[in-house]
């Protein structure tokens, strides 16, 4: 692609972008006439103490400037109040922005395809949210509104000097473009292919430094923290490459806007010289044509590194758009499961990710209240996958899976209400104990906390907890150990107002009796009206209590062949 | 308060001492092409407005003008330009330190801190290159160039320079002030940022769960409130900045036109010439200049000075003491009597904790989930202080603390499988073999040992597959085999293994019996820390951990 085509790539991203970010016109041009106002200040001081010096040199009248000097004061006030009010208003057209992006960007990962967000690493989620949305809000500060001042100033001061010389007014103008169109584009153009390469090694560094920060004792201890680091080391060298690269036109382009001043206050000088002598120009007149381009260039000043940032702005844009277009998925009917009888009902079910080959294939399964199933089988065989299916949150491969009657397809969002699951990866989110547990339902009270602790076997845990249910489990829950956090799940699992229950793996990390019990206390859970789905390791003797027992490794072994081991219900 | 520029950061950092020393350079010499074209541009416009010269007698000083312009704009560039590329060292040359100093700070340490110091490493200091690139040249103006003009144009006229010289005093009043009110709000700015980033974060993570749940769509107004708190915290924030920031420039341009108006009464009285009040006209603005700029830019700096700030704070954390003493090769690593008091907890898990790992021996470390197993590896590894008893490591006749010795040396022989193992980024062949010297072969047969095998041979790319960080192309039993082949691979004279069999089925599971029961043979230290009952049956020394158990456990002997 040449770089025309990519600059023309990023204008069109940018526009994708723009409306995400829900900027009200009103307040785009406020900011703007702040702006204007403000630098247009800048330019009539010094244009109008050109004149008063010039004039008060012929010694006239004192009344004769008095107005000069009235002027030169208010615009000297002017200036630094326009511009606060230019930079708060601007400002907060961007934060706004920004928040606008962000709450678009969280929706659609909430309710759009899981896999989305599954694929994505911490550090570049860090990224997404962080940098690159603020890059793109910082779009409206530091190019757009500049953009459009500059462009308004700059049809004012060539209007000045315009107006006392048309030539003058005529170089000054095509100074204005060369530093306001041409240093920018230059920047831009440079910029473009070193800014792609250089977004790819930020992320690239973030990821690393994030491995860094994971596993910084693993690291130590195996010896790989040095090797680790010098990696890192070489990414954000070829980083610190690219960013030179992309860092020298930009200072040219500062350059370049000092040189287009320089050459307008010159010409002017020449021109104006000359129209002295002609007598087309009086002397006060020539220092105001020859001293207001010295302000003039202020506005276009900004515009070489106001392109820099609308490129970065645009890689940024792209990469958020790309995730909301994965996120997206095909509508999904909005069919209420609550019609229905609460079950799951499997049909020659197969699952898997979306575009993978199936896991499972043909697997028929029935999961209704008062029933207990477990599932058994190697690593690998698609369980977890099967979980996210049978709750209505993934799509089946093929078959059916109908949820309280209702096609799992033909659901928003799975059927919370009915059927829910719990990764054997579920978060414990950074807050206290109580609050991870009103995840499930908000209006868990104390009592029935400490209540579903105890069934989970976590009654002496709290015990030995100082601040007891408000004890805060960290990022992660890596405050508490695994075992507490498997029981911490189940017991979230437990408050849930669903009669099914999908648990993953609950008796991980537990040592055998506490394993057992737990087990048989999940099971005991249908005589309460529930319906548990389990997956697990555990040995035949445990689940002589379930009512079905489905073998994956069978399933995914001979596919079509579903064996399951009836016993009585 | 916040200094606007911390000598600590130009003593640590030899990349940001550079960057400063020549951008003061620099500036040094845009302020003498500035001076001279502005005398120059005033001496030849005054001449033709007075109509006592022509054109061709003024030609020489309009094209000195174009030269000193000329240099200007070169210099401008160089300064950028340098500015640039010393920021984007420093801001390595910052990553590095950080990044090596947390690792040595232990894995306590970085529990608590871990959001912090990811905002901090990807993009707090990044906030550092406005700060390098736009406010530190300023401030040296400020500094260099500002007295420089000042008495440049007192040579010209006395009174503008006095009336100059009353308002500059106020600018650092001024300055003062805005550090005063900024400081504190961009610090908590930076905090609550944090605080958001790390609450998000966690929304973010937990997504899945919430989704599985049916509560997702609860949370985005929960991500709504929590980002309108920002933007109006923000917003606060800069409306303090930028009155300050408005207060300076306000002054600054004010007093410029004072001194405009000043020179033109006094030219009406012909106290001085055009040529003089010219000169003043086009030199005031610069005077000021860049102070104004240091005021516009402080905002956007102030960011990066609290970054620079943290960053420091944290190389100041003081590392937990290194032993130095030399370490043969370990034929034995004990605890004796060891407590770890777990953050936020009252009762030490483990406590008071006896128990040994030899070479050629299998202990398993059991107990109830939560009694502190994983901490008692921590502690054998030299990773966490104990808070009562010692570890000891036997070499030869000698028994040696733990603390007294090269932690780096007690590595070198020791290989550690954790719970969660981290991967860093790269193919499953590069991940394998990071920080280990062996062949493809030695890899096939370490990965048979390990049960990874099948899983690469599953895979259509094989060894050959990236993966990375937290990729879930693997799954958590599969990256934890991947990481046991890895340990295979060690010379490792110890292994530490953190629940090998917990993501595993029971066919695995006998996998890690075989491989365990293989590298006593072999000579190798196990440790493993386990329910399984079959690793159980297998170890020579079983030892219970417990929590908050006043009186030591003794070690169960087996075998």
């Amino acid at each position: 692609m040449s770089t025309r085509d990519a600059l023309l790539a990023d204008l069109r991203a940018l526009r994708r972008i723009w409306p995400l970010l829900g900027v009200s016109r009103r307040r785009l041009a406020v900011a703007v006439a702040w702006g204007t106002l403000a630098l247009s200040a800048a330019v009539g001081l010094a244009a109008v103490s050109a004149w008063l010096i010039a004039r008060a040199s012929q010694m006239p009248p004192v009344l004769d400037l008095t107005i000069a000097v009235v002027a030169v004061r208010a615009l000297g006030i002017g200036r630094g109040l326009f511009r606060y009010l230019d930079r708060l208003a601007s400002h907060d057209v961007a934060l706004r922005g920004a928040a606008h992006l962000r709450e678009r960007l969280y929706s659609a990962l909430a309710h759009g395809r899981t896999d989305a967000v599954a694929t994505l690493r911490r550090g570049e989620v860090l990224r997404r949210w962080g940098a690159d949305v603020d890059d793109v809000g910082d779009l409206v500060v530091r190019a757009v509104v500049p953009a459009l001042v500059a462009l308004v100033v700059s049809l004012v001061a060539v209007g000045i000097v315009g107006a006392l010389s048309p030539l003058a007014g005529l170089v000054l103008a095509a100074c204005l473009l060369l530093a306001g169109l041409g240093a920018p584009l230059l920047a831009a153009r440079a910029v473009r292919a070193a800014e792609l390469d250089g977004a790819a090694q930020r992320g690239r560094v973030a990821a690393q430094a994030m491995t860094v920060l994971d596993g910084a004792a693993e690291l130590r201890v195996g010896g790989r923290l040095d090797p680790l680091l010098g990696e890192l080391a070489d990414a954000e060298d070829a980083l610190r490459r690219t960013r030179d690269r992309a860092a020298r036109p930009a200072a040219l382009a500062q350059g370049v806007t000092a040189a287009a001043t320089g050459l307008a206050v010159v010409a002017a000088l020449a021109i104006g010289a000359a129209q002295l002598a002609a007598g087309s120009l009086a002397p006060v007149e020539l220092a105001v044509v020859v001293l207001t381009p010295l302000a003039a260039f202020e506005g276009v000043g900004m515009l070489a590194g106001a392109s820099v940032h609308a490129v970065r702005a645009a890689d940024a844009a792209r990469r958020l758009t790309d995730l909301l277009d994965r996120a997206r998925r095909p509508a999904t009917g909005a069919a209420d499961p609550a019609v229905g009888a609460p079950a799951v009902v499997a049909a020659g079910l197969a699952v898997g990710w979306p575009g993978r080959e199936p896991l499972l294939r043909g697997l028929d399964l029935t999961l209704a209240p008062g029933r207990a199933v477990a599932v058994v089988g190697p690593n690998g065989s698609g369980k977890t996958t099967l979980l996210l299916t049978l709750a209505g949150l993934l799509p089946p491969a093929a078959g059916e899976v109908r949820i309280g009657g209702v096609p799992s397809t033909a659901l928003a969002d799975g059927a919370p209400s009915v059927v829910t699951m719990t990764a054997e990866d579920a978060h414990v989110f950074d807050t206290t104990i109580l609050e991870n547990l009103r995840v499930a339902r908000g209006d868990v009270t104390e009592d029935e906390a400490r209540e579903v602790l105890a069934l989970a076997g976590l009654g002496a845990f709290l015990d030995r907890l100082p601040d007891g249910l408000d004890t805060v489990v960290g990022a992660g829950g890596a405050c508490i150990s695994g075992g507490e956090r498997r029981r911490l799940l189940v017991a979230r699992a437990l408050l849930s107002p669903a009669p099914l229950l999908l648990l993953d793996e609950p008796d991980e990390h537990l040592d055998p009796e506490t394993a057992e019990r737990l087990l048989q206390d999940v099971l005991a859970l249908r005589e309460a009206g529930r319906g548990v789905l389990l997956v697990t390791h555990r040995g035949a003797a445990s689940l002589a209590a379930a009512d079905d027992v489905v073998d994956l490794g069978a399933v995914a072994a001979a596919p079509g062949v579903v064996p399951m081991l009836e016993r009585s219900a | 308060m916040a200094k606007p520029l911390d000598p600590a950061l130009l003593r640590s950092v030899r990349s940001a001492r550079s960057t400063v020393l020549a951008t003061a350079a620099l500036v040094v010499a845009q302020t003498a092409a500035l001076v001279v074209a502005a005398l120059l541009l005033a001496r030849a416009l005054g001449r033709l407005v007075e109509g006592s010269a022509a054109w061709s007698e003024v030609a020489g000083e309009a094209l000195g003008v174009l030269v000193a312009l000329a240099v200007r704009a070169a210099l401008t560039t160089a300064t950028e330009w340098r500015a640039h590329r010393g920021a984007t060292r420093v801001v390595a040359e910052m990553r590095d330190a950080t990044l090596r100093h947390v690792a040595r700070l232990g894995p306590r340490w970085l529990e608590a801190h871990r959001a912090e110091v990811a905002t901090l490493v990807t993009r707090g200091l990044d906030a550092l290159e406005p700060y390098l690139v736009r406010y530190l040249p300023q401030l040296l103006q400020t500094a260099l160039l500002t007295p420089a003009i000042l008495v440049v144009i007192a040579t010209q006229d006395l009174l503008s320079a006095a009336t100059l010289a009353i308002t500059l005093p106020l600018i650092p009043v001024f300055m003062w002030l805005i550090g005063l009110a900024t400081e504190r709000t961009t610090r908590r700015r930076l905090a609550a940022q944090q605080r958001l980033d790390a609450r998000v974060l966690d929304l973010v993570a937990g997504l899945g769960t919430l989704r599985a749940l049916g509560r997702a769509r609860g949370t985005v107004a929960r991500v709504r409130e929590l980002a309108d708190a920002e933007r109006r915290g923000t917003m606060s924030t800069l409306r303090v900045a930028f009155l300050s920031g408005a207060a300076l420039e306000l002054l600054a341009t004010l007093s410029v036109a004072v001194v405009a108006v000043g020179v033109g009464l006094r030219l009406v009285t012909g106290e001085v010439g055009l040529v003089t009040g010219l000169a003043v006209l086009v030199l005031a603005p610069e005077v000021l200049a860049p102070l104004r700029h240091v005021g516009t830019h402080f905002h956007a700096s102030a960011d990066g000075v609290a970054a620079v700030e943290r960053c420091l704070d944290i190389l100041r954390e003081p590392v937990p003491v290194a032993g130095t003493a030399d370490l043969g090769p370990v034929e034995e690593v004990e605890w004796d009597g060891v407590d770890v008091l777990p953050p936020g907890r009252t009762l030490p898990a483990p406590a008071g904790l006896h128990g040994r790992v030899r070479r050629g021996g299998i202990t398993v470390l059991r107990g109830p989930s939560g009694a502190g197993k994983t901490s008692a590896a921590l502690a054998l590894l030299g990773l966490l202080a104990p808070d009562a008893g010692v570890v000891r490591l036997r070499v030869g006749d000698r028994r040696l603390d733990l603390r007294d010795v090269d932690l780096a040396a007690w590595h070198a022989q020791v290989a550690w499988v954790p719970q969660h193992p981290v991967l860093e980024p790269g193919t499953l062949r590069e991940v394998a073999l990071a920080g280990v010297d062996a062949d493809d072969e030695a890899l096939r047969g370490a990965a048979e040992r390990s049960g990874f095998a099948e899983v690469v041979a599953a895979l259509p790319l094989g060894w050959d597959t990236p993966v990375g960080g937290r990729a879930r192309g693997l799954s958590a039993g599969q990256r934890q085999r991947l990481a046991t082949t890895r340990a295979l691979l060690s010379p490792a004279r110890f292994l530490v293994l953190d629940e090998p069999t917990a993501h595993l089925d029971s066919a695995s599971s006998a996998q890690v019996l075989r491989l365990v029961t293989e590298a006593a043979r072999d000579g190798v230290g196990v440790l493993v820390l386990t329910h399984a009952p079959e690793l159980v049956a297998a170890a020579d020394e079983v030892v219970t951990v417990a929590a908050g158990a006043a009186e030591p456990l003794a070690a169960e002997v087996l075998a």
